[in-house]
């Protein structure tokens, strides 16, 4: 016997509408002091296909309908709900601190691809112009090695930089709308952008239109959106001794006068 | 059912396409059973000492950048960044990891790069 | 818009995918079940997106998917 787990929600009421999780097996709230976490029984699945891992998500966005949802990753499996209990107590103070940060907002996933090969080779041909005349009179393989490697530095420097200008520019449109945000440049040379923003519910329409009204200007760029999702990407837990999850402050909003 | 959730894009074959070069080879939760931990100890290993090489090209070119490195130290530099690769190359060859397997995503720590 | 061919569904599994496995309450510890004790299918890409194809031959329509996007 496994219990699987789908989310944390802000509520320790039982579930009133039916939902089916994993296996087809209905799922309910085991509450913990004034939250909750949602789980469904099941035996040990021997392949996990995708039919599972969509349904899964398909479980906490019902959830996000009518409650504020941390989203548990995919698989997280329990013994038996003693054990579940243990560790909420464990959780209790951050889930409680993710909950009231969290409510009423959700996920906004944008990529942006540029013509990144184009670019850089723009700025290798840029370079190579430069260095042209500049001969390097050389018996010395360390020093070819290390003006080599500086070429090329300088090449992904350049290239980096200009990633940074085109991004600086496209967050300020999407930013007014957003309360947090959390920015992967350059994952390749193409991906310039894969962003995810957390927006308040009000703000969804105002949010998706500043990305059309972006997406509309002429340009060689190719977008995309998704969402809204539950806030995968904004859950801070400290227990865990997460150094590199900083407590996501208001410091975006000072800088970019969102509100 | 309706679902509020949308994905939309003018090009899902070129998101598709870039998605796929940074996935990397390992998948994202490895299935630690006695045979393949072996080989994903050799690729973590590998990673990080990859990892710390790149650290020392990137704070070399930094201070070849700032221009506070004189011609010999650029030489003795570059001899020393020379021996590591090679260096690096040998081990592959002898992990029989290849360079895309060496990809692992870094997270917090990429930014260090 | 709406995009109902294979590549776009492929899109949105890979954002859920994205979010769904290492994000979001990721718990750690002695009370979580290893995953040692699971079988996971090797859920690269690659994998995944010829899944997608495989399942609409083998069931002879568009993959029918919990999440179909709303017309």
């Amino acid at each position: 016997m496994r219990i699987y787990t789908y989310a944390i929600i802000d509520s320790n009421n039982e579930i009133t509408a039916p939902i089916n999780g994993l296996e087809g097996i209905g799922v309910y709230n085991i509450p913990y002091r004034d939250i909750g976490i949602v789980v469904s029984e099941g035996e040990q699945i021997q392949d996990i296909t995708q039919e599972h891992i969509l349904k899964h998500e398909e479980v906490v966005e019902k959830l996000m309908e009518s409650f504020t949802v941390l989203p548990v990753s995919f698989l997280t499996l329990f013994k038996k709900e003693d054990d579940v209990l243990l560790m909420m107590q464990e959780y209790y103070s951050d889930f409680r601190e993710n909950l009231d940060r969290l409510r009423n907002k959700v996920e906004f996933g944008i990529k942006i691809i540029w013509p990144g090969e184009t670019i850089k080779n723009r700025i290798i041909e840029a370079s190579k112009k430069f260095n042209a005349d500049v001969t390097i009179p050389d018996n010395s393989p360390g020093k070819s090695f290390a003006k080599e490697k500086f070429e090329k530095y300088k090449i992904d420097k350049e290239f980096a930089e200009e990633a940074d200008r085109c991004i600086a520019l496209l967050d300020d449109f999407f930013s007014r709308f957003i309360t947090e945000k959390k920015l992967e440049k350059l994952k390749s040379d193409n991906l310039l952008l894969n962003a995810y923003y957390l927006v308040e519910k009000e703000k969804q329409v105002d949010f998706k239109e500043a990305f059309e009204r972006t997406r509309s200007t002429p340009g060689d760029l190719k977008f995309l959106l998704s969402g809204p999702w539950p806030p995968y990407n904004f859950i801070v837990l400290t227990k865990n001794g997460d150094m590199f999850n900083r407590k996501p402050i208001n410091q975006n909003l000072a800088e970019k006068n969102t509100l | 059912m309706t679902i509020n959730r949308i994905v939309e894009t003018d090009s899902p074959e070129a998101f598709i396409e870039e998605i796929e070069k940074i996935q990397g080879v390992l998948p994202k939760r490895i299935n630690a059973n006695s045979k393949n931990v072996e080989k994903g100890l050799s690729k973590l290993v590998l990673t990080l000492i990859e990892l710390i090489r790149k650290l020392l090209e990137k704070q070399a070119m930094r201070r070849i950048d700032a221009g506070s490195l004189s011609e010999e130290e650029i030489e003795r530099v570059g001899e020393t960044l020379m021996k590591l690769e090679n260096k690096m190359q040998e081990l592959k060859g002898v992990f029989g990891v290849s360079d895309e397997e060496l990809n692992l995503n870094l997270g917090p720590l990429g930014d260090l790069m | 818009m709406e995009y109902v061919t294979t590549k776009s569904k492929d899109v949105t599994l890979l954002e859920v995918l994205d979010r769904v496995l290492d994000k979001g309450v990721v718990i750690s510890g002695d009370l979580v079940i290893s995953l040692a004790e699971i079988d996971l299918i090797y859920v690269g890409l690659k994998v995944l997106i010829s899944s997608v194809e495989t399942m609409e031959r083998l069931r002879g329509a568009p993959f029918a998917s919990p999440m179909q996007e709303p017309t």
